[in-house]
């Protein structure tokens, strides 16, 4: 990760200033104001389409973090995670359906996040499962084991298995007012709003908390040479493996946040796309980047909108193209996604965060900047 | 015991195609070190190409000449606009451009010949089977397989006995000491790059005649990473055996298992087979031992 260079005249005494959340307190006002923005501001002016997208970009910023975490910190390349958002948002559909929740439970309304819990560890688990050929294998053989979990997740055990599971057919429906935090039920773009930022604010401090960590240096050493890191005294396998369980634990409770806006899950809501869809969030965003992953997903998700907001206006001033593009919009995502992928592995290869990066550094040292 | 035998044999004829496009990866792995992902969707454009002239009244022979064309030119735009910027990156990264490759062209299939399944028609091979002893075998299965077994044997007398063939190999060899006899390393991409594409263009056309076309054809692309993890990653008769391998394995699967399994085992055997043989013998069974400790 690069570092931020600070302004001209502050400079850190000891190693604790280093690895603190707040620097200076110019930074503290800015993310007070950043919170307050997310809190506050966008709720009172946004319209219930702004705030799905909102979820939206939420939401792959959660599955997009366990997957910065395994190629970004430790390298361990993932293309199966999608398997585990579907573990995670499997095992809180069925707790929430079919466990026999006590009455109190249910009254104060903590079945809900108990599920997401238990699903965040579930996926976690699930997660190691199939982190462990990383024990044997790195590289491109990782990648066809991981790719391997996508397919025996989803495509087989859940569509064949638990699918089956109370015999509702493909899709799980849940019942309105099912899910619940306490007094809230959460049943408008609002509420699934300001859960997802809870949660968002949540993982991403525990993951920037792991990284600042001795576990997080762990991770890093792993990522540039896994030999000098054993020869440091790290236990690599344990280590990675501990990685694709905090990996798999976010998972699990992206998949688990999920639920609460779809109105019914099937396995169709977990493909091999996505996986790719969020391994290529976390390259446009930038690869080993905190920053990265919310940027990525912020430009994937407000893009792909805005390429169907501009088709649709072309097809209301009457161009004749634009009606099957429209029609077919999942279609030109694809290609739009394909193309964006290729065009910023040529052209930016370091990703968003990098130029985020350099404009910091930019002002921090202005006018002085050499 | 004629069951098992039918199955084998139609194991056979499928994983013959499979060989064909297993063979297509190898060639860009081994002469470009690219691990390509977009296998599938290269499958996918030679298949509707050839379906397309097929449907507008040319014979079968020449709709597929012109997807062998049409392959050849996009195989060679293809590794000159995207994959030849990319040499000497991480290998995630190349890895994630033919993912983008894969997504742009499964969208662009998409958006031109739609997700319905096609068939050819009228249909290419008889539909009476043929029967050989005890065995019924489907004459869009013999066919395919003869036709892979013919261009099979022309790609590996190309590699062995043409000047552009012993390029190729002596890049693959050593990329280093290719240069320096005057090999072009650019030139050698490119022909690996259109020769993948003619061959997954067959494949899937091929493919295409037994179970009729649409976007999950594209699978095969898939398909081929077990086949390839199986013979060794750059090696051209490990891909061979193993596509041929993979073939049979999803059929006793499909034939054995799914009574026990029900639903995808065919589908999904390949991939378990996959993960667990990767965790006894990571290399295949003919491929270039790297000793690396992990």
């Amino acid at each position: 990760m690069s570092t931020t260079w600070l302004p001209c005249g502050v400079y850190h005494q000891n190693y604790s200033q280093d690895q603190a959340w707040f620097q200076t307190n110019f930074i503290r006002g800015k993310m007070i104001l950043l919170f307050a923005i997310l809190f506050i501001g966008i709720p009172l002016v946004a319209d219930d389409y702004v705030l799905s997208v909102c979820n939206q970009i939420g939401y792959t910023v959660l599955g997009a973090l366990g997957v910065q975490l395994l190629i970004g910190f430790c390298g361990q390349v993932t293309l199966g995670h999608a398997a585990f958002l579907a573990v995670g948002a499997y095992t809180s559909t069925l707790l929430i359906l079919e466990f026999p929740w006590p009455q109190v439970l249910l009254d104060a309304g903590l079945a809900y996040p108990i599920s997401i819990f238990v699903a965040a560890l579930v996926a976690g688990i699930w997660c190691v499962l199939f982190g462990l050929p990383s024990a044997r294998v790195k590289g491109f053989y990782l990648i066809l084991t991981t790719m391997a979990a996508q397919f025996i997740t989803v495509d087989f055990i859940i569509t064949q298995y638990v699918s089956q599971i109370g015999g509702r057919g493909q899709a799980f429906s849940l019942p309105p007012g099912t899910i619940k935090i306490g007094p809230w039920v959460i049943d408008s773009d609002l509420k699934v709003y300001y859960l997802m930022l809870v949660l968002a604010i949540l993982c991403v401090s525990l993951v920037v908390n792991l990284l600042r960590s001795r576990v997080g240096r762990a991770w890093v050493a792993i990522r540039d040479n896994d030999i000098s890191a054993e020869v440091m005294g790290i236990n690599v396998i344990q280590y990675k493996l501990f990685a694709f369980f905090v990996a798999g634990f976010i998972g699990g409770i992206a998949g688990a946040f999920w639920i609460s806006n779809l109105a019914a899950i099937s396995p169709e809501h977990f493909p091999w796309f996505w996986s790719l869809w969020l391994v290529g969030v976390i390259l446009i965003g930038g690869v080993g980047s905190i920053h990265g992953v919310i940027f990525g997903s912020i430009f994937m998700v407000v893009v792909m909108e805005a390429l169907q907001l501009i088709i649709f206006w072309f097809m209301e001033l009457g161009f004749a193209w634009a009606q099957p593009l429209f029609m077919d919009f999942l279609f030109v995502k694809e290609a739009a996604f394909g193309l964006a992928i290729c065009a910023f592995m040529i052209f930016e290869p370091n990703g968003l965060s990098y130029r985020w990066w350099q404009i910091k550094n930019y002002f921090n040292l202005w006018p002085f900047s050499y | 015991m004629d069951l098992f035998l039918m199955t084998v044999t139609t194991g056979v004829m499928v994983g013959g195609i499979y060989a064909l496009v297993a063979l297509g990866w190898v060639l860009i792995y081994k002469c470009s070190g690219v691990l390509n992902l977009a296998m599938g969707e290269m499958t996918l454009i030679g298949a509707y190409v050839s379906l397309s002239f097929y449907s507008m009244g040319f014979p079968f022979i020449v709709a597929l000449a012109i997807s062998l064309v049409i392959g050849f030119i996009l195989g060679v735009l293809t590794e000159r606009i995207f994959l030849d910027r990319l040499i000497g990156e991480p290998v995630l990264t190349v890895i994630m451009v033919t993912v983008g490759l894969s997504f742009f062209f499964k969208g662009v299939v998409e958006l031109i010949w739609g997700t319905d399944t096609r068939v050819f028609e009228p249909a290419v091979f008889a539909l009476e089977p043929i029967r050989i002893g005890p065995l019924i075998i489907g004459q869009v299965y013999l066919w395919s397989f003869i036709a892979a077994l013919v261009l099979l044997v022309v790609f590996v007398s190309f590699f062995k006995y043409t000047r552009w063939g012993l390029a190729m190999q002596a890049t693959a060899d050593d990329e280093m000491a290719a240069l320096s006899v005057g090999v072009s390393a650019r030139f050698v991409y490119a022909a690996a790059w259109a020769i993948a594409f003619m061959a997954a263009g067959v494949g899937g056309t091929l493919l295409g005649n037994i179970n009729g076309l649409n976007i999950s054809v594209s699978y095969l692309g898939l398909l081929v990473l077990p086949a390839v993890v199986l013979g060794g990653l750059n090696s051209v008769p490990g891909a061979i055996v193993g596509g041929i391998a993979i073939g049979i394995l999803q059929n006793l699967c499909g034939t054995y298992l799914d009574r026990y399994f029900p639903g995808g085992v065919k589908e999904i055997a390949p991939f378990v087979f996959m993960a667990v043989f990767l965790l006894f013998k990571p290399y295949g069974l003919w491929g270039w031992e790297r000793i690396e400790r992990v």
